[in-house]
């Protein structure tokens, strides 16, 4: 992965491919092909494709855990912090908390694995504890706290770090409707202030047309962008919004349209 | 809370009953040579511990030397354990080329290391330390191993995506992870412990309990060597019910917290 110390995209990705060896021959099974797409700081693009697209390993890839086979993966700081090695922050399906630790803990650990300046611990845990929602938990363990909540503490985890982009793998999947609702709607708040560029990945067209400023639309068999859509509709938005429903209406033709072309 | 002293209270009465019983046999038999009564016992005890011994010492000087023994090769042995536990759990390398080994060393049974290690070593502390070190080692490695198998990949993931370093994994990820299989292995490798180091009094060692027991054993006085096992019994207990049980409350302590929560 390299690191450019201009462009005005944070996260640019040309021609990406990705194997993963087969099991049983000598063959290798292409997850990724000739992936192209690029998140300009500050924005937030969704990736949105069926399970097992490879949504979650194109992540990996950017966030530097895993290998990739062809093209070029770049990725920047935010414009103040040029030059340095860009963070990335990472909210999983699950909130992957350590439970023994408390919720304070939880954030020092990240704070303490990106060296963040211990004089600044105290003030990046509340900061993003408030913005979360969780003022007051500090002390608290992660089994007392609900599914929400716990996804919350994720949340302030990744934003703790300062992130110059921050990854989140289909984040509200695994809480109730009225949950992942309250939360898509928190997000959007917290975003409007900590701006770091985002890559979302989900499954739920709804879901990524209410957050995004643009969409990737990737298809399986083989793992390919089909399409890039724009969401200019203006914020704050509501999901009963009518444009926002007749864009998804549109998209999920797309989709099928696509899945039925390829068998 | 109520199960808790009900635990309590069954626990005291089951060990009343067992005394009430030696108490009735012995009363019953009515003789002091084969089976004395548990006040007789008490007595020898509470003599031994303040009168100088056949040796010169008093009791108290036995069971430090027994506790010194214990500890030290109880603590080399999971030091050694959870090392080659945790060496085999995250290197490939160790993990196959110790995996034959380990069932090699469990499956020897505990007597003969004892034999082997006093025919290599003599009647010498070294002795002790290898028979304790030669059965308790493999077990406790085999149960970090297990652990670090158990462990939860994801958790690995995220700090490796947050980009922990070794020591913040180890520490906050792989040892907490680990806290049961080290508290199992705690156990178990502490009741083997004291049984060898035992054993290994009563074969050849100088001073200790088992030395203690063995002596008078020899002279073919009863009370004194029930008194030299009670004494045994009784400290073993304390130290697992006293020590370990503690540190584990204290290790688990996150869980119990959510746990408490959670009912009310």
């Amino acid at each position: 992965m390299t690191q450019g110390a201009t462009g005005s995209s944070a996260i640019s990705i040309e021609n990406l491919t990705k194997k993963f060896p087969s099991p049983g021959s000598a063959d290798e099974f292409v997850v990724l092909r000739d992936i192209s797409l690029a998140v300009d700081e500050g924005k937030f693009v969704s990736i949105v494709g069926p399970s097992g697209c490879g949504k979650s390993t194109l992540l990996n890839v950017i966030a530097g855990i895993e290998s990739y086979d062809g093209g070029a993966v770049t990725i920047h700081p935010k414009a103040g912090r040029a030059g340095a090695q860009p963070r990335v922050a990472y909210v999983f399906q699950s909130p992957r908390l350590l439970n023994w630790l408390t919720v304070e803990n939880n954030i020092h650990f990240v704070l303490e694995a990106q060296k963040m300046p211990r004089g600044r611990w105290r003030e990046l845990v509340a900061k993003n504890l408030e913005m979360v929602g969780l003022a007051g938990q500090e002390r608290n363990y992660p089994l007392n706290l609900s599914g929400g909540m716990q996804q919350r503490v994720a949340i302030a985890r990744a934003l703790a770090i300062e992130p110059d982009i921050l990854l989140m793998d289909e984040p509200f999947s695994h809480l109730d409707a009225i949950t992942a609702r309250k939360l898509r709607f928190d997000l959007m708040a917290i975003l409007a202030s900590a701006k770091p560029t985002i890559l979302f990945v989900t499954h739920d067209l709804a879901e990524a047309v209410f957050l995004s400023d643009s969409i990737y639309m990737m298809s399986t068999k083989p793992a390919r962008i089909f399409k890039r859509v724009a969401i200019d509709i203006p914020r704050p938005r509501k999901p009963e919004d009518s444009a926002l429903i007749d864009l998804e209406k549109a998209l999920v033709r797309d989709f099928f349209s696509v899945v039925e072309a390829n068998g | 809370m109520a199960s808790r002293l009900q635990t309590i209270g069954l626990r005291s009465a089951s060990i009343l009953v067992l005394i009430l019983i030696w108490w009735a046999g012995s009363a019953a038999m009515n003789d002091p040579q084969i089976l004395p009564g548990p006040l007789a016992i008490a007595k020898t005890i509470v003599k031994d511990l303040h009168t100088p011994g056949p040796e010169g010492e008093s009791a108290y000087f036995d069971i430090g030397i027994t506790l010194a023994r214990i500890f030290i090769t109880f603590s080399a042995s999971m030091i050694a354990g959870i090392g080659i536990g945790l060496a085999m759990g995250l290197n490939r390398l160790f993990e196959r080329s110790l995996l034959a080994l380990i069932p090699l060393m469990l499956t020897m049974p505990t007597i003969l290391m004892v034999f082997l290690a006093i025919m290599w070593f003599g009647f010498s502390e070294a002795g002790g330390l290898v028979a304790v070190m030669a059965v308790v080692t493999p077990y406790i490695a085999v149960n970090m191993y297990e652990g670090t198998k158990a462990m939860d990949k994801s958790l690995i993931e995220m700090a490796v995506t947050f980009r922990a370093g070794r020591y913040l994994l180890l520490r906050h990820v792989y040892i907490p992870q680990l806290m049961p299989y080290i508290f199992s292995a705690l156990r178990y490798g502490f009741g083997q412990t004291w049984k060898i180091v035992a054993l290994a009094e009563t074969f050849g060692l100088k001073f200790g309990i088992g030395y203690m027991f063995f002596f008078w054993f020899q002279q073919f006085d009863i009370s004194q060597t029930l008194a030299w096992i009670m004494m045994f019994v009784i400290l073993m207990l304390v130290l697992e019910h006293g020590v370990f049980a503690r540190l584990e409350s204290r290790a688990f302590a996150w869980r119990s917290a959510s746990l408490a929560r959670g009912r009310a």
